[in-house]
């Protein structure tokens, strides 16, 4: 049985207690490994790693006694399986990459381990990251760890990062890495009651995180709380030759920048966000979020993103036309899953024919199209420019304002199997998150209050390129302004 | 647009800094023989 009060607590304060040695990280790592077991009905983790997780807090003991700490030492964390592991098993929660150990480790994990971070395990996600609600995985659909009261049916985690939600939801990690394309830290992170960071383009390396769509993608953490976000983000963080779009900019003490003073902070308030058909308790979420703001000393101020609309249009051109080209290289002969045909062709199509969903086959299927030669310029060509516009629209409102007020998702979670019959609705999913991937912004998912069926509801917060500082500490505000409590129906340790 | 970096691509020396991992490569393949990916025939 794992024990409940070392599960109920925060980043900062387990690593306050491994080093004021009130438990050792040994102790710590138990308890996390029969919390990973106890979730087991949830399908959180695809392959869990409990003798590599208590090796690893054994090396942080011998640390801590020699009084040689690591900033992340004996910290026990759920990896999502779309970063590689050295010697393994990575599946980008796909058929398709069926037994691959990778034979390298992911920058960001590498970052983690060498900051003395425990792997608890892989977490399940939407086969290549491509859903959200995480039921496109190959292993099975990951549970939400909420419920509604009176109501027994399972409910979606929100995706692509759910299992990386859930997990630390249900308290079966303390903090994990997720990334984001289209929202899948925030809105997971929205619909399971816990923090979402997405930092910006450029802030931790994509090298060793299967590729969906390249110009999209962000590694970020799902914490408990902003604070833990702060400590995971500077882990993360730094320069990396190896991936030619990491950022030779310095990383800052994110922890350093809570300082809980917003006073004279400009928060814009997008109309553009708005949309229709969003439902009344979030608008009047949203209102609560501008007014605690305010009574922090900050001026919110409505201001326009005129290209939002086009947004996930221009998002679902964008990024099915990456994934197109990123996943031309499963064809059954370097790695993973073959199956044999009598020709090379054969073989290529019936690998790729088995191995990859409805979904990835959607996508794959959408960018084959906007990419081929007589439809390059129409679709492609004109996402990109409307891309330009749609980035230009927040250069332009951070000239008036230091960071954007918005809701996280515009729904609370929603039962497995609903949306799953139409894919439009399901994209609808991401409308307030997509924007800050298309201009590569960083942007906080904050949980603030629940629906009136009882499920967790957030509010985000998006700031300039490489100031994560600011939402950061503006996320924290909003945080203990509303005294949010993550209580999922179900949680290691005994819930509630 | 292609990247939202606004910084542009940055020049290295032009040496090798990785290789020598033939083992590494080939240790996911299904199907390998003397150092090689094998493939069904694609000579007609």
């Amino acid at each position: 049985v794992s024990d409940p009060s070392l599960l109920a607590l925060t980043l900062a304060e387990a690593r306050d207690g491994l080093a004021r040695k009130s438990f050792s990280a040994r102790e710590l790592t138990a308890a996390y490994n029969n919390a990973v077991s106890e979730i087991e009905p949830l399908n959180a983790y695809i392959t869990p790693t409990p003798e590599r997780a208590l090796a690893m807090a054994d090396a942080t003991d011998h640390r801590l006694a020699r009084g040689e700490a690591l900033p992340l030492d004996g910290i026990p964390i759920a990896v999502k399986d779309l970063y590689c592991t050295k010697g393994v098993l990575t599946t980008a929660a796909s058929h398709i990459l069926d037994g691959f150990h990778p034979p390298y480790e992911s920058t960001v994990t590498d970052k983690l381990w060498q900051s003395g971070a425990v792997m608890l395990g892989k977490a399940n996600l939407d086969e290549f990251a491509m859903g959200s609600s995480n039921t496109t995985s190959w292993y099975g659909p990951v549970e939400n760890p909420w419920r509604r009261p009176g109501d027994n049916r399972p409910l979606v985690p929100g995706g692509s990062s759910g299992g990386s939600a859930a997990a630390v939801a249900a308290r079966a990690a303390l903090a994990a890495t997720g990334t984001d394309t289209g929202g899948s830290i925030r809105q997971p992170a929205s619909f399971c009651g816990i923090v979402g960071l997405k930092p910006t383009y450029g802030r931790c390396s994509r090298w060793g995180v299967v590729a969906y769509a390249s110009s999209l993608d962000h590694p970020g953490p799902l914490t408990r709380t902003v604070r833990d976000a702060a400590i995971m983000l500077r882990a993360m963080s730094g320069h990396d030759p190896k991936d030619s779009t990491s950022a030779p900019v310095p990383v800052p003490d994110f922890e350093a920048a809570l300082t809980g003073d917003i006073r004279g902070l400009r928060i814009g308030i997008p109309k553009e966000y708005r949309v229709e058909g969003m439902p009344a308790e979030i608008e009047e979420l949203w209102q609560r979020g501008i007014e605690w703001l305010r009574a922090a000393g900050a001026q919110p101020a409505e201001i326009g993103l005129p290209m939002t609309k086009y947004a996930l249009p221009t998002y679902y051109i964008i990024a099915p036309a990456e994934a197109s080209s990123n996943l031309a290289r499963y064809d059954g002969v370097r790695f993973g899953l073959r199956v044999e045909g009598d020709t090379l062709g054969d073989l290529y199509e019936l690998t790729r024919a088995a191995g990859f969903g409805a979904e990835v086959r959607r996508r794959v299927l959408i960018g084959t199209y906007v990419l081929s030669a007589g439809y390059y310029d129409a679709y492609y060509l004109k996402a990109q420019r409307v891309r330009t516009l749609i980035a230009r629209d927040f250069v332009t409102a951070f000239e008036k304002v230091d960071c954007i007020l918005t809701p996280t998702a515009p729904s609370a979670a929603f039962t497995i199997g609903e949306k799953t019959e139409d894919p439009i609705a399901m994209y609808l999913n991401d409308v307030f998150t997509v924007p800050a991937n298309l201009a590569g912004v960083p942007a906080i998912a904050v949980p603030v209050g629940l629906s009136s069926d009882g499920l967790p509801l957030g509010l985000q917060i998006i700031g300039r390129a490489f100031d994560e500082e600011t939402v950061l500490r503006v996320g924290e505000v909003v945080e203990s302004a509303a005294q949010f409590r993550c209580s999922p129906s179900f949680a290691a340790g005994g819930g509630r | 647009m292609a990247s939202v970096t606004a910084a542009g691509l940055t020049m290295r020396e032009d040496e090798v800094t990785d290789g020598g991992r033939r083992e590494e490569i080939l240790s996911n393949a299904p199907r390998t023989a003397r150092g090689f990916f094998v493939v069904p025939k694609v000579i007609e």
